[in-house]
């Protein structure tokens, strides 16, 4: 059984142009006992979601009527969640959160429903739950503690480009299509922006090639219509220093598939 | 100051580094060209370079500060194909890949060589033109940061940095206070004629290799009492500098020659050159050095004499001085200096001292 929520207090997106990012609705905020007035704690991916709504913010003071904005969708599967949806809708109320509309769905029917509408990026803390959406082409991250929950000027994208070396798993065409169509989004999100000062910053690293390596992986989002706003070439050296100074909100694999540990 | 590299790894983060580190292996190993691969960052020596002591960007720097930054990335792209000339770093690099060269010879599996990163906060579409630079003078620079225009310190640190070498004294100041050697180069008009078969680096001796303990009792009670101190104090060690860490580091390196009998044909060679003079302050100098453990091949007392012209003779591919007098009379004569942004000697100029101006919010 699958249900849509639209929050009304928030304008909906145009469909055919927005980007739209779906969320599990338990990165967003603590669920637990939900405090006496049944508002929520901040999660681990509050930060995010403020950060991709100041880039809709910036994009809407550059251009009132723009129409390529993020569309952010919370989605819960868990059921015990599901009975707790009056909290998560007031909650995301109490906070002025910028969600169009909550889904919730069971473990079977949610990635069905992810494709239904049309999500371009599923963003989750949970490892099995962002491997099976990739599997079925869903463009995917895992959020976790490099990530997320940085601060919240800038929403910061990581590209990783070593699909040359360690090709990901469950490459299909139609994968290969999700991420093409994001990163090509995304790029022109980019480029209504200035240089600095840019509410979006898209980096792009890469961990085993050379600098051709990269050079090469610059090229290729270019291609696409990324412009790469920073770039690290980390060649065999330790990439968790690397990520603790980055501050990534989410990393996406070159490959598309779900980033290799 | 700054340690040489840690030793201990948490042990959660060691196999993931470990993932990496072997997947880069087998990159470079499956690579057609020869290309060697990158030293492992704990071991290696670090040398983390800016853009504009790599190579020379003044034409382009003129673009971003008159035109400003969008002007400045857009001739960049337009000239990406375009090799940029090399900078004041350029022969230090080169220099230091002939030492590679010849620690590979003597210890093909050692991961105890230079690495050199570029370290720059341009925005990495001008990284093009700066990967496409690197390629033409073949240059081993395999790591590279592009930040964007946010700091690089950070990524020093995360990159286990010896030595980061700037065009923006700023930067480096920044990089002192966090513990990192650094120093700010100048290119002098015409270059000597630098050696291509060793690396030949010069260090002053007080407020580079040591504190400024000593120097701040010359510019505040002068030369007499200075000499005083010095004979008085002649078996203290002085504490360490801001470029005592890679002194070490090269010595470190130089012994691995000497293991293997090439002491005569070392190709590292390290110079001090003081203002001290050797009669009455120098003992002190050499005291300290022996007291670390540290070796110095030459050391040069000037006793006050410029040092410029006998920088022309040493011909080194870098000379480290704290203060800016010696830094602008060893370039007018030749020689490629890097200001060390450290002690005492930054509030004077020419022996007076400088008005502060309001420090910039």
């Amino acid at each position: 059984m699958v249900s849509t929520v639209l929050n009304t207090d928030v304008k909906q997106k145009d469909s055919e142009h927005a980007v739209v990012v779906a969320v599990a609705s338990r990165a967003v905020f603590e669920q637990g006992a939900g405090g006496d007035d049944g508002v929520y704690a901040e999660g681990m991916a509050f930060p995010l979601l403020q950060a991709l709504q100041k880039v809709n913010k910036r994009l809407l003071e550059e251009n009132s009527a723009e129409s390529l904005l993020f569309d952010i969708v919370l989605i819960t599967t868990d059921s015990q969640q599901q009975q707790q949806s009056f909290h998560l809708i007031s909650s995301t109320k109490h906070y002025g959160l910028e969600v169009s509309r909550f889904c919730f769905s069971t473990e079977e029917d949610f990635i069905e429903n992810l494709l239904q509408n049309n999500v371009h990026l599923f963003l989750s803390t949970d490892r099995h739950e962002v491997s099976q959406t990739s599997q079925k082409g869903v463009l995917s991250a895992l959020l976790d503690e490099y990530t997320a929950s940085c601060p919240s000027e800038q929403l910061r994208v990581l590209f990783c480009g070593d699909a040359v070396i360690r090709p990901g798993t469950n490459q299909t065409p139609a994968s290969r299509q999700t991420a093409q169509t994001f990163s090509a989004q995304l790029g022109k999100m980019r480029q209504k922006f200035g240089i600095s000062d840019s509410p979006l910053s898209i980096a792009l690293m890469t961990s085993c090639g050379g600098r051709d390596s990269c050079g090469g992986a610059l090229q290729t989002l270019r291609s696409l219509g990324v412009s790469a706003d920073e770039a690290y070439c980390l060649a065999g050296a330790p990439r968790g220093p690397i990520l603790s100074v980055l501050r990534p909100h989410f990393l996406l694999s070159n490959s598309f598939g779900v980033l290799e540990d | 100051m700054s340690e040489m590299k840690p030793s201990d790894v948490p042990a959660a983060e060691d196999s993931s580094e470990e993932k990496d580190w072997a997947a880069a292996k087998a990159f470079f190993d499956n690579l057609k060209s020869n290309k060697p691969r990158p030293p492992k960052p704990r071991f290696a020596v670090t040398i983390a370079v800016s853009s504009r002591t790599l190579f020379n960007m003044v034409a382009e720097r003129k673009i971003y500060e008159e035109e400003g930054l969008e002007k400045y990335v857009a001739f960049q792209v337009e000239h990406e194909n375009e090799p940029l000339k090399p900078g004041p770093a350029f022969p230090f690099v080169k220099a230091l890949m002939n030492v590679n060269c010849r620690l590979r010879e003597l210890y093909p599996d050692s991961e105890e060589l230079f690495d050199i990163v570029l370290m720059t906060n341009n925005h990495a579409q001008v990284g093009v033109r700066l990967i496409n630079s690197i390629n033409h003078y073949d240059l081993t620079i395999e790591r590279f940061c592009m930040t964007g225009g946010k700091s690089p310190i950070g990524y020093l640190e995360a990159y286990m940095t010896n030595l980061y070498l700037s065009k923006d004294s700023e930067k480096v100041t920044e990089a002192i206070e966090a513990g990192i050697a650094a120093a700010t180069m100048f290119m002098p008009e015409t270059e000597n004629q630098l050696s291509d078969t060793q690396l030949r680096v010069a260090f002053d001796g007080d407020a580079v290799l040591f504190s400024d303990e000593s120097e701040i009792i010359v510019k505040q009670h002068g030369l007499d009492t200075f000499f005083e101190h010095e004979k008085q104090f002649e078996n203290k060690p002085l504490a360490q500098g801001p470029l005592k860490c890679f002194l070490e580091a090269l010595g470190k390196l130089q012994r691995k020659f000497y293991a293997k009998n090439e002491r005569m044909n070392c190709p590292i060679r390290t110079f001090l050159v003081t203002a001290r003079s050797a009669a009455s302050s120098g003992a002190r100098v050499l005291k300290t050095l022996r007291s670390w453990g540290l070796e110095i091949d030459e050391a040069l007392f000037l006793a006050g004499a410029p040092k410029g012209p006998l920088l022309r003779q040493i011909k080194p591919h870098i000379f480290f001085d704290d203060q800016m007098f010696h830094i602008e009379g060893a370039k007018d004569l030749g020689t490629i200096a890097a200001h060390v942004p450290y002690g005492i000697g930054q509030k004077y100029n020419r022996g007076k001292l400088i008005e502060q101006p309001a420090k910039k919010e």
